[in-house]
């Protein structure tokens, strides 16, 4: 039996098999978790075991590029998941920079997420008219992809503003003022709305404009594919997402294998040593705070334009923290990692908490009573703070402590190799 | 304007000050786990906070059945430190000690673990708390004699108005000083200079004194509550049994042992998983009180209160050179002063510009102005790593 | 007299009440192997640390080749070309033997940033050379079988070797051993100092050693300083120390001088 689950031949079967029958269920019932998920374990399992490399891209294809979009359109929310999933990967990829290859605890993650959100925010709404002159704001949808690029540079720029005095500090220092930082930058967001109006404050900034698409539905159309702009964007988003993830992860790779990759690994791993090994300390540690910044930023401009909307309720101390656990889950220092991590936090936030406080909730006013002979319960008594999605604090920090305790690095812990260098000659 | 600023310094640093005992006592949980464990205890905020919820629960539940508020205060302290203390040991003995059996070389590990056991402790009272009321926000019942407001002599505001002046004209001095002897290149500083710098803050002071005459003498108002009054004098003698505590009983040498080499008391037959055991008690009873008397002072309680108060007591007990005691006990007198002092003043000179809210952003500069240039702080010994 | 390469002036250190290192002043030619020994807690390792920077001297100059380097970063230092290993094992745990050296190609490797996101030409020329060097180093320390291994996973006589083969990718003109035969049995420790004199002769590099085999010391340093409670109480040839009453004292107490005669 072990036998046949180590045979390359029996493993890509069963996982072209689970992908063809749980993609198929997906389709046809769009709104059942369940599903969702499976089509998802399959695709994790066809990236994880091993089978040839054909069969994993053709599957990771099929289910993200044709099963997902197609059970979308059926059910959006299966978009904004796929969404803030990509979202938060690239965060987390981004974070593990910082955590996990460069072993800096940075808490206040969100602040540059914050900057990105906003620098997109202002100038793709009317509100940097409040401040500016010329009257141009908002700015037409399609610089949206150069303040992407803004974003990045901005939030790079914070990260170093912040950590050129934090990073001087030793470890545990460095995580409580980057707590204090992180929390400043919400606080500026939600007092700069005098004495000049700059972020508009408590209420945020909306309405905030997007990227045109109209070339994307004209290129649907050509296929016989007819959209409505609404139903168009969150699709497009998808797709977007899909390919800024592919994006981050390839630089993330190419950096982890690169010398300043070795650097920040030395630096986590000896600082003292790294240091008389010709590392210097501080230019390599800002280096990896502005990367993990500016994904963190790219995000940001992206998430203002999906959202439309944008204010400091957004970035608080429990977005970093998830971000965190997002890395801290799935293994510091190990990119696979930080996706997975993203994936099944954004899912367990997103959906599984919020599904199980439905149901509570329909039990409750289903006047539902349990019955098991010496226990009775009825729910309509249920107590209506009892709602699993409030509880992210205490999900949260329990996934912290098990981890820490039962398995540090991660369910897929971090992989060194030196790559195999392609010999030319 | 110069008038109103004066006219207000009494009665700001009194109120910084009677926040300032709440700090110290908060910080010193922080500074004690620190000392022995080389850790930041985060669910040290949490702690604080059950202590804060149990002391509400307390003083709710037998309200009707005792009258005096005395002793329900007495009994809301002891439960409520009671309780902060069991939460503290429970905290090390599930999520700190399993790190420290296995031996982990992770720096990043314990720190992790510390903010994951304060995030879950949130969400747990929250989920006690909203089974038991369907609520979570508790209240502190108020009391007349609590409430009752005594006013205190003029002359004690003046004189507080006196001697804040002359420490800051020092300061000012002092700074001045310090830029001439740095443009100098003088090093150290002589008896005769220094003791010129407090005559020259001092004649500055009376000169002052001549000008404002009529606002430092004046009527100035200076009251205070009797529950101010009560957690002043609660924590002076918590303050002062824990001093007592660490350096004349055997338990506190103890500490003190393990807190400096570890392994070097464990060859003295000092158990250093029980000494660790004692300091959460103790640091968890200090904050569990410093969380009832902070509900006594502000009414409202809830799982989440313990952030804010925790972020500035760390900052006291950074401020005060941590691991050190006597060093926590000042940074939180000094910061609960500070904290008032930016809270008024900076709203009041940007004439509304930069809300009360900024002043939890000055802690927070306070923090990293002081890690930067004194990591040490105020008591603390410069310590390096050991290569 | 040749030139030397490190000149150590009157540099004093002191933790709290502790002198560590008191006006030690020494100095060290190009191409020589040069010991320091003395007792525990002699400041041996402390003066290490001194001159690469690690801690910085409350008194005193450090000259390296000519440039003072007094209070430099060690990173700078390093990068100047001065190379260490450490008395307690400092490798980089979870890195594979060959990315330990690597990482000590890091100021010898022009990749930049853009460079390693675009994988530009230079980028993989960059880094071949920086991997063929290592596991040239490794080959010379008799380690390139175990290039893919975790250094973690290398027993303590693989670890020792990784250090100097790490020390050697810095190609420094100046090489300080702390305590490398710590833990080796006879056969490693004889294999330990052909290594030693090899590196000094092939590669041209001096060598600074803190040791406390003897006989090591004794057979291929041709200086030796003597530190006792962070003071430097004697320099000189091998014989010269090894006949001197006062090393002897320092090693056994006062008075022993007599009772060894
Ligand atoms: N960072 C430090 N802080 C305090 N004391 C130190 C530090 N480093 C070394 N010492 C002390 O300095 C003295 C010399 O130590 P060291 O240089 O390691 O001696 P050696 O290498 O000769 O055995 C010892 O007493 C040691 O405890
Ligand atoms: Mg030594």
């Amino acid at each position: 039996m072990k036998k046949l689950f180590q045979n390359s031949a029996f493993l890509s079967l069963l996982i072209a098999a689970s992908a063809v029958i749980f993609g198929y269920w997906l389709l046809e019932n769009p709104r059942s978790t369940l599903a969702f998920l499976l089509t998802l374990g399959a695709l994790l399992a066809a990236f994880m075991l091993d089978i040839p490399k054909w069969l994993k891209v053709l599957v990771g294809g099929a289910i993200l590029l044709l099963v997902i979009p197609w059970a979308g359109f059926k059910n959006s929310f299966l978009f904004e998941l796929g969404v803030q999933t990509g979202i938060y990967a690239a965060m987390a990829l981004g974070l593990n920079v910082v955590v996990g290859l460069a072993g800096l605890l940075d808490l206040g993650y969100a602040a540059f997420f914050a900057v990105g959100a906003y620098t997109w925010a202002i100038f793709g709404s009317k509100q940097a008219n409040q401040f500016m002159p010329w009257h141009i704001f908002p700015l037409p949808g399609a610089y949206f992809y150069l303040f992407m690029l803004v974003a990045v540079v901005m939030a790079a720029l914070t990260g170093v503003i912040i950590g050129s005095p934090a990073l001087r500090l030793r470890g545990d220092y460095l995580a409580i003022v980057t707590l204090g930082l992180g929390e400043m930058v919400r606080v500026l967001a939600n007092n700069l709305d005098h004495p000049i109006n700059i972020t508009n404050g408590p209420q945020g900034i909306t309405p905030i404009q997007r990227p045109p698409i109209d070339w994307f539905i004209a290129l649907f159309d050509k296929f016989g594919i007819h959209m409505s702009r609404a139903e168009a964007y969150p699709l497009f988003f998808y797709f977007l997402v899909l390919v800024i993830i592919g994006i981050v992860t390839l630089v993330n790779i190419r950096l982890d294998r690169s010398r300043f990759g070795r650097a920040w690994i030395a630096i986590r791993e000896d600082e003292v040593a790294a240091r008389a090994m010709g590392i210097p300390l501080l230019p390599t540690k800002l280096l990896a705070f502005a990367t993990g910044a500016s994904f963190s930023g790219a995000m940001g401009a992206l998430f203002a334009a999906k959202q439309l909307y944008v204010s400091p309720e957004s970035f608080t101390l429990i977005q970093s923290i998830m971000i965190l656990v997002m890395v801290i889950l799935g293994g510091m220092g190990s990119i696979p990692g930080a996706i997975l991590g993203a994936a099944t936090v954004t899912i367990l936030n997103v959906d599984l908490l919020k599904t199980a406080s439905d149901y509570l909730n329909d039990l409750r006013n289903a006047g539902f009573v349990l019955d098991l002979g010496i226990f009775k319960y009825n729910f309509a008594n249920l107590p209506n703070q009892l709602e699993p999605a409030k509880y992210e604090r205490m999900v949260f920090g329990l996934i912290m402590i098990l981890m820490m305790i039962y398995r540090p690095e991660g369910i897929i812990p971090e992989r060194r190799h030196v790559a195999e260098m392609k010999e030319k000659e | 304007m110069l008038e109103v600023l004066i006219q207000l310094l009494p009665s700001v640093l009194l109120e910084g000050l009677i926040l300032g005992f709440v700090y110290a006592m908060i910080a010193l949980g922080y500074t004690m786990v620190y000392g022995v464990l080389e850790l930041i205890n985060f669910a040290h905020s949490e702690i604080f906070m059950s202590g804060a919820v149990a002391g509400a629960e307390t003083f709710i539940l037998l309200k009707g059945a005792i009258a005096n508020p005395f002793i329900l205060l007495a009994l809301a302290i002891l439960i409520g430190g009671t309780v902060a203390a069991i939460v503290a040991i429970l905290v090390e003995r599930l999520a700190y000690r399993p790190l420290r059996k296995r031996g982990t070389t992770n720096r990043l590990v314990p720190l992790i673990t510390a903010i994951g056991a304060s995030f879950f402790l949130q969400d747990l009272v929250r989920l006690i708390e909203g089974l038991w009321h369907n609520a979570f926000y508790r209240r502190y019942p108020s009391f007349e004699v609590f409430e009752a407001t005594y006013t205190l002599p003029n002359l004690l505001g003046s004189l507080i108005i006196l001697l804040t002046l002359w420490l800051v004209f020092w300061v000012v001095a002092y700074f001045f000083y310090w830029i001439y002897r740095t443009v100098t290149r003088t090093q150290g500083i002589s008896r005769k200079a220094s003791r010129g710098l407090w005559i020259a803050a001092l004649v500055l002071t009376l000169l002052s004194a001549v000008i404002y005459r009529t606002t430092i003498f004046g009527d100035l108002g200076l009251t205070i509550q009797m529950k101010s009054i009560l957690v002043v004098v609660i924590s002076f003698a918590m303050l002062y049994g824990l001093n007592w505590l660490v350096h004349r009983t055997k338990l506190g040498i103890a500490i003190r042992a393990v807190a400096q080499d570890a392994q070097t008391a464990s060859l003295m037959g000092i158990d250093p998983d029980v000494i660790i055991t004692y300091t959460f008690l103790i640091g968890g009873f200090l904050g569990g009180v410093a969380g009832v008397l902070f509900g006594l002072l502000y009414t409202l309680v809830h799982p989440y209160v313990g952030f804010i108060p925790g972020i500035k007591a760390f900052t006291a007990a950074v401020l005060g050179g941590i691991g050190n005691i006597t060093g926590a006990a000042i940074g939180g007198l000094v910061l609960g002063m500070l904290e008032m002092l930016g809270g008024t003043y900076l709203t009041f000179l940007t004439n509304g510009a930069m809300g009360t809210e900024y002043k939890d952003i000055l802690a927070f500069a306070i923090l990293i102005f002081i890690l930067l240039f004194r990591p040490q702080g105020i008591m603390g010994e410069q310590v390096g790593e050991k290569v | 007299m040749s030139e030397a390469i490190l000149e150590v002036n009157e540099v004093t250190k002191t933790f709290g009440g502790l002198v560590a290192v008191n006006a030690v002043t020494m100095h060290i030619e190009k191409r020589r192997i040069f010991a320091v020994i003395g007792p525990n807690g002699a400041g041996k390792t402390t003066f290490f640390n001194l001159v690469t920077g690690i801690y910085k001297p409350d008194r005193g100059s450090i000259v390296f080749d000519g440039v003072d380097i007094t209070g430099r970063d060690p990173a700078v230092i390093a990068g100047m070309g001065m190379a260490r290993t450490f008395q307690n094992i400092r490798l980089f745990g979870s890195m594979s033997a060959l990315e330990n050296v690597m990482v000590a190609r890091h100021v010898h490797t022009r990749t930049s940033y853009a460079d390693a996101l675009l994988h530009t030409p230079r980028y993989h020329r960059e880094e071949r050379k920086a991997r063929d060097r290592a596991m040239e180093l490794l080959a010379y320390m008799q380690l390139d079988h175990r290039a893919q291994e975790l250094a973690k996973n290398l027993p303590y006589g693989e670890q020792r070797r990784l250090e100097i083969a790490r020390a050697l990718a810095l190609e420094p003109k100046l090489l300080l051993l702390d305590e490398p035969a710590a833990g080796m049995n006879p056969q490693e420790t004889e294999d330990l100092q052909r290594r030693i004199v090899g590196i000094r002769d092939d590669l041209g590099i001096t060598i600074v050693l803190i040791e406390h085999d003897m006989k090591l010391v004794m057979s291929i340093s041709e200086r030796i300083a003597v530190l006792d409670y962070g003071k430097k109480i004697l320099e000189g040839t091998p014989e010269e120390v090894q006949n001197d009453p006062r090393v002897i004292e320092a090693y056994l107490g006062p008075g022993a001088a007599e009772g060894v005669q």
